[in-house]
């Protein structure tokens, strides 16, 4: 390589480095970075969105505990298949929810009826109906962290989960809104066939 | 020093005399442009013709919709990804620190973003026509700018979007290339990258320029001037650099653009086509994309015709025709605004005087009906 060469190549070296670092430096100083909080409510949401079953343990309103069985699966309906939540209750509430036209619910407590079902679903443990309050929350800077807490509000409704020290794993909630207060243990299970089946047999419509 | 002050004086004189009438007539065509999309998007707040308006109680709300509401959040935020959502890494990051400048000075995100695209748009005409005007002729870079300013796809150009800003940083590049100002084109590129990825096309005309004048140019030259070739790539691998550091993913933009179901595979080209049938029975508007495709394709034959060199054409061509190998032809009447030779193409057209008088009738009320629908589809 000629020294005229060896100057071309420098001098572009050069130029291409200073607008690479100066591009760099623009946005870290110009833009905000995220928030630890909106970072972890991501994170909280991606171990959600890996699962479609959930079982629960809750309280409304320091009621007795119920156990319950949120399912997230697909729905056809109206020509178009639709991502939608079953929520089984071991007192025989049941709740269809298929966004964005269908909303049904059948037995269970006057407490459980008069209930907000977001916040139903949300206080069982409902993957992706939490998952998305989690987004939601993390992309308006919504959320706040403590140490193993996250709080977030989604409309009138507060959320607080608590999430596994290590993975960032929500384990529990608890929801106070207008229509509901209440608190829940949350467990992940691997949905099969049969479940699925079972628990989409007799839904309200 | 005497002496040379006022020769050079009585020099610059005529010059700033001749360009004067020029600005103004540009200022003119700005204005009535920019009145036609002002009166309109007026018109469909007191028609209430809210849509998909997020914010249909404001006067100008046609204006900041669509995009407009993502560049607002990432400057009012910064970036985040939502795996598998619609997020807001999509959007380059330099139009919304200028909304964040316009807000440090006490504008609010929306008002800030519609006065830099509008005045960015004056810059983008006057600079587009001294372009053209030394790289073709003078008639053809008025007709061809008089087009630009009335462009119907050219609404955008108002809103809250980073075309207007990113055109001119385009125009100005090559300007500066032209004159062997090689580090400011290099600025200008870059910066251009950063607001819109389609601008790491420019890097073609100025490639074709440091080549043309390589021997001219001394060594430390022909750095620079392969530096300015390889800005705008370089810029854009700045911003990957800074969403690896805060998303921790250097791609989160292509990441966040599959949510808007771009994603490009060498069969996206045929999927486009395979799936227009459905795409129109679902969404009617996308025959506008159809079309405006076609059009510019003929537009850039045109343009090929008229003597326009390789660089701008085969720019042109990739940004036309590269977002079809994502499947879809969303959007594709905005990405050519970024491509000068479409409206030299038109230009050559417009030559004989019914022609002209044609393409402004047809461009002026098509502009007009681009802005009343804003609320129904996004540019």
């Amino acid at each position: 390589m000629t020294k005229k060469s060896l100057v071309t190549a420098a001098a572009a070296a050069v130029v291409v480095a200073a607008l690479t670092g100066g591009a760099f430096a623009l946005q870290a100083s110009a833009l905000r970075a995220p928030s630890a909080s909106s970072l972890t409510a991501l994170r909280a949401a991606t171990w959600l969105r890996r699962y479609r079953l959930v079982d629960s343990v809750f309280r409304i309103d320091g009621g007795r505990p119920q156990h319950a069985t949120c399912v997230q699966t697909w729905f056809h309906e109206q020509g178009r298949n639709h991502v939608g939540a079953v929520l089984r209750l071991d007192d025989g509430f049941v709740l269809l929810a298929v966004p964005p036209h269908t909303l049904a619910s059948r037995g269970g407590t006057p407490a459980e009826r008069s209930s907000s079902p977001l916040a139903l679903l949300e206080l069982a443990g409902c993957p992706r109906v939490l998952a998305r309050s989690l987004e939601t929350a993390a992309r308006d800077r919504a959320a706040r962290q403590g140490r193993t807490r996250l709080r977030l509000v989604v409309g009138a409704t507060r959320l607080t989960l608590t999430l596994e020290a290590t993975s960032g794993r929500p384990v529990a909630l608890a929801v106070s809104g207008p229509r509901i207060r209440g608190s829940s243990r949350i467990r992940y299970r691997q949905l099969d066939p049969a479940v699925l089946r079972r628990l989409l047999a007799d839904l309200p419509r | 020093v005497a002496t040379v002050e006022p020769a050079t004086r009585l020099a610059a004189e005529p010059r700033t005399a001749a360009r004067l009438p020029a600005l103004a007539w540009i200022a003119g065509w700005w204005l009535a442009g920019r009145g036609l999309v002002f009166a309109a998007a007026l018109a469909v707040h007191a028609l209430g013709l809210s849509g998909h308006i997020s914010r249909p109680e404001h006067p100008l709300g046609a204006l900041e919709a669509w995009d407009g509401r993502w560049y607002r959040m990432v400057a009012s935020g910064g970036y985040l990804l939502l795996p598998g959502r619609q997020s807001d890494p999509a959007f380059f990051p330099l139009f919304p620190i200028l909304l964040r400048g316009g807000h440090a000075l006490g504008l609010g995100y929306y008002t800030a973003g519609i006065v830099i695209a509008n005045a960015a748009f004056l810059a983008a005409l006057v600079c587009f026509y001294v372009l053209t005007r030394e790289l073709l002729d003078d008639g053809l870079a008025r007709r061809a700018t008089i087009y630009l300013a009335i462009f119907p796809g050219g609404v955008v150009f108002s809103m809250v979007y980073p075309e207007s800003l990113v055109l001119a940083l385009i125009a100005l590049a090559v300007l500066c290339a032209l004159r062997e100002r090689w580090l400011l084109a290099a600025v200008c590129a870059a910066a251009a990258a950063l607001g819109r990825p389609e601008a790491v096309f420019v890097s073609l005309p100025l490639l074709a320029l440091a080549w043309q004048r390589r021997r001219a140019l001394t060594p430390l030259e022909r750095g620079f001037a392969l530096g300015a070739v390889l800005a705008a790539p370089a810029a854009i691998a700045s911003f990957m650099l800074y969403l690896g550091r805060v998303l921790h993913d250097p791609f989160a933009w292509t990441v966040a653009q599959g949510a808007w179901g771009r994603r490009f595979s060498p069969y996206g080209f045929v999927t486009a086509f395979s799936n227009l049938g459905n795409d129109l029975a679902r969404n009617a508007w996308v025959a506008r994309e159809v079309v405006a495709v076609v059009l510019y394709l003929a537009l850039i034959a045109v343009a090929v015709r008229t003597g326009v060199k390789w660089p701008w054409t085969v720019g042109a061509t990739a940004i036309v025709l590269l977002p079809l190998f994502s499947g879809a032809f969303d959007s594709v009447s905005r990405f050519g605004l970024l491509a000068p030779a479409l409206f030299w193409g038109l230009a050559a057209l417009g030559r004989p005087p019914a022609g002209h008088r044609l393409i402004v009738a047809a461009s002026t009320s098509l502009l007009v009906v681009a802005t009343l629908t804003l609320p129904y589809m996004y540019p």
